[in-house]
């Protein structure tokens, strides 16, 4: 990973070298995932644009989607406009497009050229203003809206230092622009424990979004929110589910965003897949946001509202334009559809709507008192161990006459029956936290 | 939907209007980028119409957009400016329509569709107008705009009335057919004409 080389600079370790990542290794196994994911997609989807780095393919992408031919390159350019100008301003598109994805082959290696920069002398000056924009949140509480007007201010002003910088030189602006990416990834890590889900009322409405997605999520089907069948491609969603799922991966706020694309890309793949195969009209978002609407709620994305809120304030306001503003605003959406969530926004009757919320909250109470043991399994398994060890002979009522037991027996089954009880609810816990520790296990294994 | 998917690709150059590269997205007063919303009842073509329009004209330059729920395109104007028009579609169904004022928050116009075969999306049509005069920008351009013009044998909303309609609310009124392209690059161009100019760069 890049930004492990920042420690290789020789600079004083104590602000250069970027904290360890105590995730780090979800990390990795999110940008192998993404990878794969990449390359899934670009089979299936004759031109994903994460995975188009260079324009030569993104001209055969539209050519099959749009129906149109390609023309040579050449006649792009505006007869208006100066040859140099025309090619910066390619450069620049080509850069739009390969920004998008960390882990193509175009943007790799300027995020090398960065810091092969940064480690030379002559960016002592650009190291000077970036520590002391570090240390200066010390100073303050933590506010995120303050806090993300702060990084936007600096950004905007180290665009203006790193493009009239002796290192950036005869830079183009892709050069430039990722080194601001460079820039923007390693001061957010930094600041990441400061910046990301402090409040505590987020945490709260983070909570209360989960808990109702885990109901929604019971019952809701694609039907309730007007997908037509043609539509359904369980496997396409799992795909879509799994990339939202990622966002707590990643802590710089692109990479987060990248999350959130990467689903919506998945979704249009699909409607793009399917209006080909049916010979049918590109749908848009009449069918768009029901489909992204769906897939939230299967994938119950951890801390939805921190994290679009993190997005919206941090990621480069420069970056969070046109597009990938328009499929931040539909996640946004879809968080506020399933906020509002009622009976009448999925077709259904009040009480229709209300049992099935009652039933979901019913089973999730059940499945939820496991989990939540982990923690508390050794203290409460110690507390009831005199009690198991009093039960003496080990299934004393097992060849008894129901009408032969006294009211003192039937005490003493009862108190045997509790502990049966007990005893089982422990060992389903157990068993679950065993189940689980395993999947894990086998994550990790699959991972590396 | 309601519109044929065969449609024919026709390539750039045509109708007076050109293409040109808008890489950058940097704005100044002679290249400037619009955020358009189109709001309307589900199934009157709203998104046809979009997918009509950048059909229509290729511009070999534009970023691979697979979806087309987002779609933007960029016109020259005869009077050497370009405008990018980055189309926002919304959800037209109607548990969906609180979530429309998220899509319309700074727009620089909105496109209001309905059919005009169904008397039932004008309705809703009339309803959108009335949101954007509330939570819209002041300055925003609206457009009301009946498609499936081409199915006129059909037709049970009259263009009188909507013309009327739409004078009313200080709008601009064109009937247009995504399927046989009719006036929909006109709906465009004219949006463009009516579009404040920036005036710093």
């Amino acid at each position: 990973m890049w930004d492990c080389r920042w420690t290789e600079i020789e600079r004083p370790p104590n602000y250069f070298c970027l904290t360890q990542s105590r995730d780090q290794g979800g990390e990795i196994a999110a940008w192998i995932g993404i990878l794969l994911s990449c390359s899934a997609q670009h089979c299936t989807s004759r031109g994903s644009w994460n995975c188009n780095p260079t324009r030569q393919p993104a001209h055969t992408a539209r050519h099959l989607i749009l129906g149109c031919k390609p023309t040579p390159t050449g006649q792009t350019d505006r007869p208006t406009r100066p040859h140099a100008d025309t090619t910066r301003q390619s450069q620049a598109a080509a850069c739009e497009v390969a920004m998008e994805s960390p882990t193509s082959a175009a943007s790799r290696p300027d995020f090398f050229d960065f810091l092969d920069r940064m480690r030379r002398p002559a960016a002592a000056d650009l190291f000077r203003s970036i520590k002391s924009f570090l240390v200066s949140f010390s100073f303050n509480e933590p506010n995120a809206e303050e806090d993300g007007s702060k990084v936007q201010a600096f950004l905007t002003k180290m665009e203006d230092a790193i493009r009239d910088h002796p290192l950036w030189a005869n830079a183009t602006n892709q050069e430039i622009d990722h080194a601001l990416e460079g820039l923007a990834k390693y001061i957010m890590t930094k600041l990441f424990d400061r910046t990301f889900g402090t409040s505590s009322e987020d945490a709260i409405t983070d909570m209360e979004i989960s808990e109702k997605i885990g109901l929604l999520q019971q019952f809701v089907k694609p039907h309730h929110l007007d997908i037509p069948k043609v539509r359904h491609n369980e496997a396409s969603w799992l795909l879509a589910v799994k990339e939202l799922q990622k966002i707590n991966s990643f802590k710089a706020p692109r990479e987060k965003l990248l999350c959130i694309m990467s689903c919506c890309q998945v979704i249009n793949n699909l409607l793009l897949n399917i209006s080909m195969s049916s010979d049918q009209t590109l749908s848009g978002a009449d069918e768009f946001l029901p489909i992204l609407i769906y897939i939230t709620i299967k994938a119950n994305p951890p801390q939805l509202l921190s994290n679009l809120k993190f997005v919206q304030l941090f990621r480069r306001e420069t970056k969070l334009i046109s597009e990938v503003e328009y499929y931040l605003t539909n996640l946004i959406s879809a968080k506020m559809f399933i906020i509002d969530v009622n009976a009448r926004s999925l077709s259904m009757e009040e009480s229709e709507f209300q049992k099935h919320m009652e039933s979901a909250r019913l089973a999730t109470q059940i499945s939820v008192a496991s989990p939540s043991s982990s923690q508390g399994l050794p203290t409460y398994a110690r507390a009831h161990k005199e009690e198991t060890d009093l039960a003496g002979s080990r299934f004393p009522f097992m060849d008894s006459e129901t009408v032969s037991l006294n009211p003192e027996e039937v005490k003493q089954l009862h108190d045997l029956y509790r502990q049966v009880v007990t005893r089982y609810t422990l060992l389903s816990k157990a068993l679950r936290k065993l189940s689980i520790d395993e999947d894990q296990l086998l994550s990790s294994v699959d991972d590396s | 939907m309601g519109c044929s998917s065969s449609l024919p690709a026709t390539n750039a150059g045509g109708g007076g209007l050109n293409n040109v590269n808008s890489g950058n997205s940097d704005i100044d007063s002679k290249n400037f980028r619009v955020k358009l919303v189109l709001l309307g009842d589900s199934g009157v073509g709203k998104s046809c119409i979009v997918l009509r329009f950048v059909r229509g004209q290729f511009d070999p330059t534009s970023k691979v957009t697979v979806g087309a729920s987002f779609l933007s395109q960029t016109l020259a104007l005869e009077d050497s400016t370009t405008v990018k028009f980055e189309i926002w579609d919304t959800a037209g169904q109607e548990r969906y329509a609180a979530l429309a004022p998220l899509y319309y928050r700074g727009a620089g116009a909105a496109i209001v569709v309905y059919d005009i075969t169904s008397p039932e999306s004008f309705n809703k049509a009339q309803y959108w107008v009335k949101e954007l005069q509330k939570h819209g920008g002041p300055d925003m351009i609206m457009a009301l705009v009946g498609n499936k013009a081409d199915l006129h044998e059909n037709r049970s909303v009259s263009s009188q009335e909507a013309q009327e309609y739409a004078e009313k609310n200080s709008m601009f009124f064109i009937e247009t057919s995504a399927k046989t392209a009719d006036n929909v690059n006109q709906l465009f161009e004219e949006i463009a004409k009516r579009l404040p100019r920036p005036t710093s760069s």
